[in-house]
């Protein structure tokens, strides 16, 4: 009994007592905003009318409710990121495979692994789009093109952890290049490009939700901007705001569970450091 | 010993001009259209190198003027966020049954698309001053600041007690009050997961400055020209901006590894 | 190993730096072949500021608005391509060419930081005066200052598809004019039943908004700029479209010096072809070439498009063999971005829109012009 206390206590609890003292701060902010704004929730508005929008069955258009309209709109922006997320991993991967085997081709690739985080990725989606001719194969080619550097760099950083004391065991060993990779520096890397794949799970997401607000169309950016812009109860907005907070944090929770499931030698990477 | 210095001169040789080659060789497959033909367009919307260069050339001083305005947000609203996010990381690390739970909500934030984060500040800053420059500005810094929070604070925390084996213990034999352990032992060994943090942070502020700038009242900044141009279809316009953004991502990284380089060379 | 690939990058970085500063520093002088338009404004001064004296009544005159809220820089817009006939009326009252970036909610406008916000008649003006949900209710409290009465009317919503595909497919766009502008037609005869289709189509504007949007779209398709009445839907003013792109001319201002000079030389025919629409209207073209078209609408679905929603819903794209999908704007992917790529075949943007997109190297051909006056006005508390 005691010991389910601590646990609760400890990691939980605390995070709940964290927001519980957000959502105090949030709603006496809400009742000011309130007291001051005509319409305070295009600024502020209290918890439970975004709550009840959610739960409302009224329509917002022709045929949906806040809520379904939501729902239906995440499922084509989390599909979209959901396959531009897997396109991304295999190249990214196969990258950083190739970079660690190739001198030449590390030094050839990798600032211009760097550059990619530059490029203002919402400047170029139009572009993108132009290339592609089609709006829903660009949002997918971008959500791949965000996961690709982080699972690209994290996975080449864990090439390299290896290299130094694995490397020269399997060389006293007189072990082949092929096994040299695949009973060591595989294996050893899969952490790190966990830790990429980790990273770069809520990326994808922002990523096409970020990408969908450039035309209409289904998606939760197409919705999130719509309402923005005054098609619909500035709720839904909030709705989308909550939501996608809240898929961006399971994404990570979820990597980090599939984390623990892959490598239970997960902190492997501390006995190298 | 000779051999190993050339050899390793050789490499380094090597690292910069590979990459140059295969720039050149790029750029050159671009300038020539091949690069249209590989991806299937035209140079309406993927203009020429030359092209683009000839628009920053004639457009020097207005650039200037929106590259200004972007690299102050994402500067200031890189150095609060940090500030802030390494203050979040000593309240974890002297409180830690308390702290980490907040960390899970700033690393929470961080999910927040910034899509949906920068109209929201904005909305919220409306009153902090009635010339629409100034408060743009202020909504912007914020965006930038709250991204830039989030990996700091993260980062800084295991700086903070991710402590090498034992020093903990040594500095109880020392009898180290938690102010001298604080200074002596936490704060120095935080100094390369600092960088660390800031290695994303700098690109991510670059970005969000950007972004930020597309919602925000007032006209300016590379983000915007980005934008804007490719609204009334002007893509090399665009193509000129986006350059632009490119290279104050570079500099602003560059500038990271130059200060990187020499605090921690200075600290072996 | 590792300092070497930072050195490696900053050198590489700063390679990019040199090279890209030497371009912009080389013939930074050369900036600025596009501002044309402050020569006009003197004279305009002066002839603002003695009509400013003559009203000098009762009230504040429109001209005296206009001053001060310029001078106070609270004049309100949406910028990315909707500014210029802001720009020409400001230039017109010997102001500076600014403005604030307005949201797409009015709230500036409620809470003073924009005190002459832009309304479009059809959609923010409605939701300043009503009080339906989203509105503000300012009812008869506000006035309008109209773009054109002011005399610097630029035509909005218009048909546009690119000059190849007009080439290649004349039926297809003679019997898309021809059963669209049917459309226009009904729904400007019952504009209620023409609220409620686009409701139905899957607007999420609530339908009392909808159905005033109606009512005043109505006004803008059937009169000029001049304020008489238009009974041929879709056709193009010769004057009201010289005067556009004239206006055009003066205030797009593009940093790219080809496409700059490029927007001085364009002429109407370069911009438009009225062959296509006097075909449709006369009724003589052939079964279409190409039969599954779409068209992508400038904004997102609302009453502002309901010509199309209308003769989709009454069969009138049936009745001439096409099969038509509506796509929806309001991203940045711009409508003229997607007719010129082929992702879609028609489109509806703003005049002012359709010249920029050309000047900078587009080919599109306007084919009917729905808006025949300007539906822009500046929004002020009296």
């Amino acid at each position: 009994m005691k010991v389910i206390k601590k646990i609760i206590r400890s990691k939980l609890f605390i995070t709940l007592v964290w927001i519980a003292v957000i959502i105090v701060i949030w709603e006496i902010c809400a009742a000011r905003v309130a007291e001051v704004k005509r319409t305070p929730e295009n600024v502020l508005p209290h918890l439970s009318g975004v709550i009840d929008s959610l739960t409302s069955d009224r329509k917002i258009n022709g045929s949906q409710t806040a809520l379904g309209m939501v729902l239906e709109n995440a499922g084509a922006t989390l599909s979209r990121a959901a396959v531009g997320y897997v396109i991304g991993i295999a190249p990214g991967f196969i990258l950083a495979l190739l970079m660690s085997l190739s001198d030449i081709i590390e030094k050839i690739a990798f600032p211009y692994l760097m550059l990619i985080q530059f490029i203002p990725i919402l400047g170029m989606a139009p572009i993108i789009n132009a290339i592609t001719g089609d709006i829903a194969v660009s949002r997918i080619v971008i959500a791949a093109i965000l996961t690709f550097y982080p699972v690209a760099a994290n996975t080449l950083a864990g090439f390299k952890a290896v290299r130094r004391e694995a490397h020269e065991l399997m060389y006293s060993y007189a072990a082949s290049k092929l096994q040299l990779y695949t009973k060591t520096m595989i294996p050893a890397c899969i952490p790190y490009f966990l830790t990429g794949l980790k990273i770069s799970a809520p990326m994808a997401i922002t990523a096409s939700i970020l990408v969908d607000t450039l035309q209409g169309g289904i998606g939760l950016g197409c919705l999130l901007s719509q309402s923005l812009k005054g098609a619909m109860t500035r709720y839904v907005f909030w709705d989308i705001v909550f939501f996608s907070a809240v898929i961006g944090i399971l994404s990570f929770y979820i990597m980090g569970l599939i984390e623990t499931l892959l490598c239970p030698y997960k902190r492997l990477e501390k006995k190298g450091s | 010993m000779a051999a190993k210095v050339n050899k390793k001169r050789r490499s380094a040789v090597q690292s910069v001009v590979c990459p140059i080659i295969f720039g050149i060789a790029l750029i050159a497959a671009w300038q020539t259209g091949l690069l249209h033909i590989l991806l299937n367009t035209d140079e309406y919307v993927l203009p020429y190198p030359t092209r683009i260069l000839t628009i920053m050339g004639e457009n020097g001083d207005k650039i200037m003027t929106n590259v200004w305005a972007s690299v102050q947000v994402a500067v200031f609203g890189l150095i609060f966020g940090s500030l802030l996010g390494y203050l979040i990381a000593i309240f974890a690390a002297t409180f830690p049954k308390f702290g980490s739970g907040g960390l899970t909500i700033v690393s929470a934030f961080n999910a927040i698309p910034i899509v949906a984060l920068a109209p929201v500040i904005i909305n919220w800053t409306k009153d902090v001053s009635s010339e629409a420059e100034v408060r743009s500005t202020v909504a912007k810094v914020i965006v930038v600041t709250v991204v830039s929070m989030a990996s700091m604070s993260v980062n800084a925390y295991r700086g903070l007690t991710e402590l090498p084996v034992f020093s903990d213990d040594l500095m109880k034999t020392y009898a180290a009050g938690k102010l001298t352990e604080f200074t002596k032992l936490r704060l120095p060994n935080s100094v390369p997961y600092i960088f660390t943090a800031l290695r994303v942070s700098v690109p991510g502020s670059v970005i969000s400055a950007l972004v930020s700038e597309y919602f925000a009242e007032y006209v300016i900044g590379v983000g915007r020209q980005i934008r804007e141009n490719i609204l009334i279809a002007q893509y090399s316009t665009a193509w000129a901006y986006i350059v632009t953004a490119c290279i104050i991502g570079i500099v602003m990284y560059a500038v990271l590894m130059v200060i990187e380089t020499i605090v921690l060379k200075k600290r072996r | 190993m590792r300092f070497s690939k930072k050195t490696m990058a900053a050198m590489l970085a700063a390679a990019m730096i040199v090279s890209a500063f030497s371009a912009c520093g080389s013939s930074s002088g050369s900036a600025g072949t596009t501002t044309a338009a402050a020569a006009t404004s003197a004279a305009a001064t002066t002839a603002a500021a003695a009509a400013g004296s003559s009203d000098s009544g009762a009230a504040m005159s429109d001209s005296d608005r206009i001053i001060s809220a310029a001078q106070a820089g609270k004049v309100g817009n949406w910028g990315l391509g909707n500014e210029y006939e802001i720009f020409a009326l400001l230039t017109k009252y010997g102001q500076e060419n600014k403005f604030l970036s307005q949201a797409f909610d009015m709230d500036g406008f409620d809470d003073d930081s924009i005190t002459l916000a832009s309304a479009m008649t059809y959609n923010e003006l409605g939701l300043v005066q009503n009080s339906y949900e989203g509105g503000y209710g300012y009812g008869d409290s506000v006035g309008i200052i109209d773009m054109n009465n002011e005399g610097v009317a630029m035509l909005e919503d218009n048909l546009f598809c690119t000059k190849a595909f007009a080439e290649a497919n004349p039926n297809t766009v003679k019997a898309f004019i021809s059963a669209s502008m049917k459309g226009w037609k009904y729904a400007c005869e019952n504009p209620e039943e023409a609220a409620q289709i686009v409701f139905e189509a899957g607007s999420s504007v609530s339908s009392d908004h909808q159905a005033y949007m109606a009512s005043e779209v109505k006004k803008l398709v059937e009169t000029d700029t001049t304020g008489s009445t238009v009974t041929d839907y879709g056709k193009m003013d010769e004057a009201a479209m010289q005067q556009t792109l004239d206006l055009a001319k003066q205030y797009i201002s593009l940093d790219d010096s080809t496409a700059a000079e490029k927007l001085q030389a364009l002429t109407l025919d370069d911009i438009r072809s009225t062959a296509y629409w006097t075909d449709a209207m006369a009724g003589s073209f052939d079964a279409p070439e190409k039969t599954d078209v779409s068209i992508q609408l400038k904004w997102l679905p609302q009453a502002q498009f309901m010509g199309y929603f209308v003769a989709k819903a009454k069969g009138y794209y049936d009745e001439v063999g096409l099969n038509v999908t509506i796509v929806s704007g309001g991203g940045d992917i711009g409508e003229t971005t997607a007719v010129n790529n082929g992702t879609v075949d028609f489109g509806v943007t703003w005049v002012s829109n359709l010249i920029s997109a050309n000047a900078g190297g587009m080919d599109l051909l306007e084919i009917a012009q729905v808006y025949q006056r300007s539906g822009l006005v500046l929004v002020y508390k009296k």
